[in-house]
């Protein structure tokens, strides 16, 4: 008995001294006050008398989202009836383009008791990510994201056509210096927070100041923020922003998520809790956040989604109405993880829009159980898919190889079968409907199994030894053409792998796919882990986001890609103020990069939605139906 | 008992470090970490720098080694602390509290509903065993058994959300509550709740009726075949009661056993059924966790999960000694 005791004692005596070296580690580290804006250099703006005297204003235009869309739309004629369009099924381009252009109308009127609108519609949105913060500052999934969109205070926008613009709702005159090195906002003043509290200039200097703060986590806010030199609130509504330096690319670099001051200057919190997201004064801010948009956060339940109600003191001030009534009284996001369920629910109107998979647009959404509450519509949407050929491998150093491999590609295939047809095929980074794409586009590459073989060869690829498979001396031993190709673990994308792998097969080049988690997939790219990759990138709003992928510095350059007049044309893109001198210069990398092949590139991913019948005005950008300007503003419940 | 108890809860603190930490270091070794979803789930526009990546790291603490960020983690726990989640960015504990309450809603039940069905099915079948009834029954629930429950909660769905919508018999799709659950009385809520609850618990107890009535009736074949058995019989006792009372109480043992094990199944959930009906459930929370690398939140429900097995081996080993006298502990 004496020998269990001690050897009980000694265990947890061996527990327990693990556990308090432990504590040693986990003390809580002193507290040190936080220094606002630690991360930016020294700067002593000047005085607003000074500089207007020198900046040599240049107004920028200050616009309205839904009042461009409303231009848009009288110049156009309906070409259906909304009840056509209603009872019609969408099942070929002419149907699609009846569909989106009777029920995309805006309503007769802008005013805030037209009849044709149904002001009190709750829209139950799709999330297909759980909200896991209401900060804006931390937000980000997409479903995050579009919260702070409808909750979130901001100055800029951009169009359909990705054209930035101040927006009329909060600013009443935007200025550029003549050196193009300030930004000059005037914001209006009746613009204030869900608590009744003022929205001011100060509120978006402290933002900045806080972004800018290094034990901030917020990474997403920070890129492009970190551009600019200085924000300054030079009284309540006049804001100045200062640029490191002359950049067409500016105005993106400004459009940072702003926090009320008077929530977040608080430095005991701050210092306490640089995370904002442990402390009991940021758990309690989290939940009941402060809205500056059109919005305000109603609830959230766990596992289900968030409701956002409608805010009156965003429209109205001092009993009047002094911005566009938001349509919507409900805004519902409701969180569904499974595609099959998620389009259940559409059908049965517990849902009221979607996105659809192509084998759910084909073979899910054509019978009556679909189309009794809803319908559908896709549009065009610049998100390409592509093979990353990593070009410090031996196999895709050369040029030749890397196009054989575009050549033998089975692409008639992939769009046939793996894409149902419904997807374009993609010649470059840039969409042909962009501006930034090459006016004489380079052609869509089709399947030459013998002019593939014949680039191989004079790469230096042979089949030596006769045993099928192509092979090549480098670095003084016989290599077999032989490599693996990484992939997220997704059906349609492994079977997109192996029309590769089938086709690569026919020329004498083995091909493995290798279905990877995300995370692991992920990890690989970054750490350039990997010999072949499959992947794909939605568009930035500006082509300059896309050095990131094609610089030669790149952080997205997976691979290893370099080509010094792309980083050449990119810095002249960046200081280019002229817009068809900018675009010609993006048509150039565009050409470049083509020619070069470091992607083989596959296909453009449209976008295929379902929607509820009492929808309207809906339209698509190259992001979607929502991710612009005026995006879901524009989106009503019809009354009948 | 008091020394077996003793003894017992000294080895399970030493096993729980033990497996704490191999854990940890098998998530913090596998590829991928916190820094790479948060990084590919980013807007376009605003692609993170190289020194924010950085930032990132040190933010979720990979700029220390493994082994120090466990001693850290276990100094945090000792003291309380399960950490913050990386990626619900809340503290752990709030966020594995949330999800405990609809995950015991449904488990509960479903052992329960289980149990009560499974164990009458395999005494029936002991009593008509060999007979076309009991084949028939066993062929049904072997094709429940079969029968993917992904498969049959889509099915399930189909059926009672859409075809039967408008109609009295119509069932939720999804979730734990309706949406205007707040504004509902008292008895409207738990109708509420309970409307949900029906599809996925029956898609999580059908499963379990094949594995636990033909457990029951061969625990029940090796009981039957005994002496005292015979001697009931012999003495004319009914043939309801030699079973019940004679043989499924000899069968205990295997029972409280199998029970005990069920202890963690009963946090743990069910990942493809949380999908399906989005039910906010342990399971896809814990999967979640590991494909976003959310090295808190896995440890926290690693933790969890290690305590309660261990802990329902305890209980199951001093139910033993009531079940059954001849068990003792010293």
């Amino acid at each position: 008995m004496m020998l269990h005791r001690l050897q009980a004692f000694s265990l947890c005596a061996l527990a327990l001294i693990i556990a308090a070296s432990g504590c040693d580690f986990g003390v809580d580290e002193e507290v040190k006050e936080l220094k606002l804006g630690n991360l930016l250099e020294e700067f002593t703006p000047p005085s607003l008398a000074e500089l207007d005297k020198t900046a040599e204003w240049v107004d920028r235009p200050v616009l309205d989202g839904i009042v461009l869309l409303r231009e848009k739309q009288a110049g156009e004629m309906p070409k259906a009836t909304v009840a056509e369009a209603l009872a019609m099924k969408n099942e070929s381009t002419e149907d699609n383009d009846k569909i989106l252009s009777a029920l995309g109308r805006l309503p007769p009127t802008d005013q805030s008791d037209d009849k044709s609108v149904d002001w009190d519609a709750e829209i139950i949105r799709h999330a297909p990510f759980e909200v896991k913060s209401t900060n804006p500052l931390l937000g980000s999934s997409v479903t995050e994201q579009d919260i702070s969109g409808l909750m979130g205070f901001g100055l800029f926008s951009f169009d359909w056509n990705f054209k930035p613009f101040a927006s009329k709702d909060a600013v009443v005159s935007w200025q550029t210096s003549k050196d193009q090195k300030c930004d000059k906002v005037i914001l209006r003043n009746d613009l204030t927070w869900s608590d009744g509290k003022p929205i001011t200039a100060h509120d978006v200097e402290f933002s900045f100041k806080l972004i800018m703060t290094e034990e901030i986590p917020v990474p997403a806010q920070r890129s492009g923020t970190d551009k600019i030199k200085c924000v300054k609130a030079y009284d309540d509504h006049t804001l100045v922003y200062f640029h490191k330096d002359a950049l067409a690319t500016n105005i993106w670099n400004v459009n940072f998520s702003v926090v009320p001051k008077h929530i977040y200057d608080n430095q005991k919190e701050l210092s306490n809790d640089p995370t904002l997201q442990n402390s009991e004064y940021w758990v309690k801010n989290e939940k009941s956040p402060i809205s500056g948009g059109a919005y305000v956060f109603a609830n959230r339940t766990l596992g289900q989604g968030a409701v956002l109600e409608r805010r009156d003191s965003y429209f109205m001030h001092e009993g009047k109405q002094v911005r566009d009534k938001p349509y919507y009284k409900t805004v519902r996001f409701k969180f569904a993880k499974d595609p099959a369920a998620s389009l259940l629910q559409l059908k049965g109107g517990d849902l009221h829009e979607m996105i659809l998979t192509p084998p759910q647009w084909l073979h899910e959404t054509g019978g009556e159980d679909f189309y009794k509450h809803n319908t559908k519509a896709r549009g065009l949407e610049w998100t390409s898919f592509h093979f990353v050929w990593n070009t410090k491998v031996p196999f895709f150093e050369d040029k030749r190889v890397r196009w054989a491999l575009t050549y033998a590609m089975d692409h008639k295939q992939m769009l046939e079968n793996n894409r149902f047809g419904l997807d374009e095929p993609c010649n470059g980074m840039f969409h042909p409907t962009s501006r930034w794409a090459p006016k004489n586009p380079p052609p869509f590459i089709q399947q030459d199994l013998t002019k593939a073989a014949e680039l191989l060869k004079e790469a230096g690829w042979v089949d030596t030894d006769n045993d099928a498979v192509l092979d090549k001396v480098i670095g003084g031993k016989k290599v077999d053409f032989d490599f693996g190709i990484i992939v997220a673990d997704r059906v349609d994308r492994i079977a997109l792998c192996t029309i590769l792998k089938q086709s690569l097969e026919k020329i004498g080049i083995k091909c493995t796919v290798k279905p990877q988690e995300f995370s692991v997939l992920q990890d690989k790219l970054q750490k350039k882990e990997f010999q072949a990759a499959f992947g794909g990138w939605g568009t930035g709003a500006d082509p300059d986001t896309s050095v990131n992928i094609w610089g030669s510095t790149g952080e997205r350059n997976y691979g290893s890609y370099v080509n010094p007049e792309i980083d050449k044309l990119f810095e002249e893109g960046r200081k280019e103020f002229d817009e068809e001198k900018r675009a010609e210069a993006y048509r150039k990398i565009h050409t470049l990069a083509w020619e070069d092949q470091p992607y083989t590139w596959l296909y453009f991913q449209n976008a295929y939605y379902g929607f509820n019948k009492d929808m309207r005005g809906y339209m698509f950008s190259p992001r979607g139906p929502y991710h612009y300007s005026p995006g879901f503003s524009s989106i009503y419940a019809a009354a009948e | 008992m008091a020394n077996y108890l003793i003894r017992r809860l000294a080895f399970a603190a030493v096993t729980v470090l033990f497996i704490t930490f191999f854990v940890y270091a098998l998530i913090r070794m596998m590829p991928g970490d916190p820094t790479t979803t948060e990084a590919a789930a980013l807007n376009p526009d605003k692609p993170i720098s190289k020194e924010d990546y950085k930032r990132m790291q040190r933010t979720f603490g990979l700029d220390q080694p493994w082994y120090l960020a466990y001693f850290k983690w276990v100094g945090n726990v000792a003291r309380g602390n399960l950490s913050s989640s990386f990626f619900h960015k809340r503290p752990v504990r709030g966020v594995i509290a949330e999800h405990i309450g609809p995950t015991l809603l449904l488990s509960i039940p479903a052992i329960i509903l289980a149990y009560t069905i499974s164990i009458p099915i395999g005494l029936y079948s002991t009593a008509q065993s060999g007979t076309l009834i009991e084949r028939t029954i066993s062929l049904l629930l072997y094709f429940l058994y079969s029968l993917p429950s992904f498969v049959a909660g889509l099915w399930l769905l189909v059926f009672f959300y859409l075809r039967l919508q408008d109609t009295m018999f119509a069932l939720p799709a999804s979730q734990m509550t309706s949406d205007n659950f707040e504004e509902l009385s008292p008895l409207g809520r738990l109708w509420d709740i309970w409307t949900h609850m029906i599809l996925p618990l029956t898609c999580l107890t059908y499963g379990s009726l094949a594995y636990d009535s033909r457990f029951t009736k061969a625990n029940m074949e090796e009981v039957m075949r005994q002496d005292y058995i015979r001697t009931a019989r012999a003495k004319g006792m009914h043939p309801f009661w030699i079973i019940v009372n004679h043989g499924f109480r000899n069968t205990l043992i295997p029972f409280i056993t199998l029970l005990g094990l069920s202890l963690p199944g009963l946090l743990s959930g069910a990942v493809i059924l949380e999908t399906i009906f989005n039910w906010p459930g342990m399971g896809y929370l814990f999967y979640d966790a590991i494909s976003h690398r959310d090295y808190p939140l896995i440890m926290g429900l690693v933790l969890m999960f290690t305590i309660l097995t261990l802990a329902g081996q305890l209980m199951a080993d001093i139910a033993y000694a009531f079940a059954d006298p001849r068990i003792t502990y010293k």
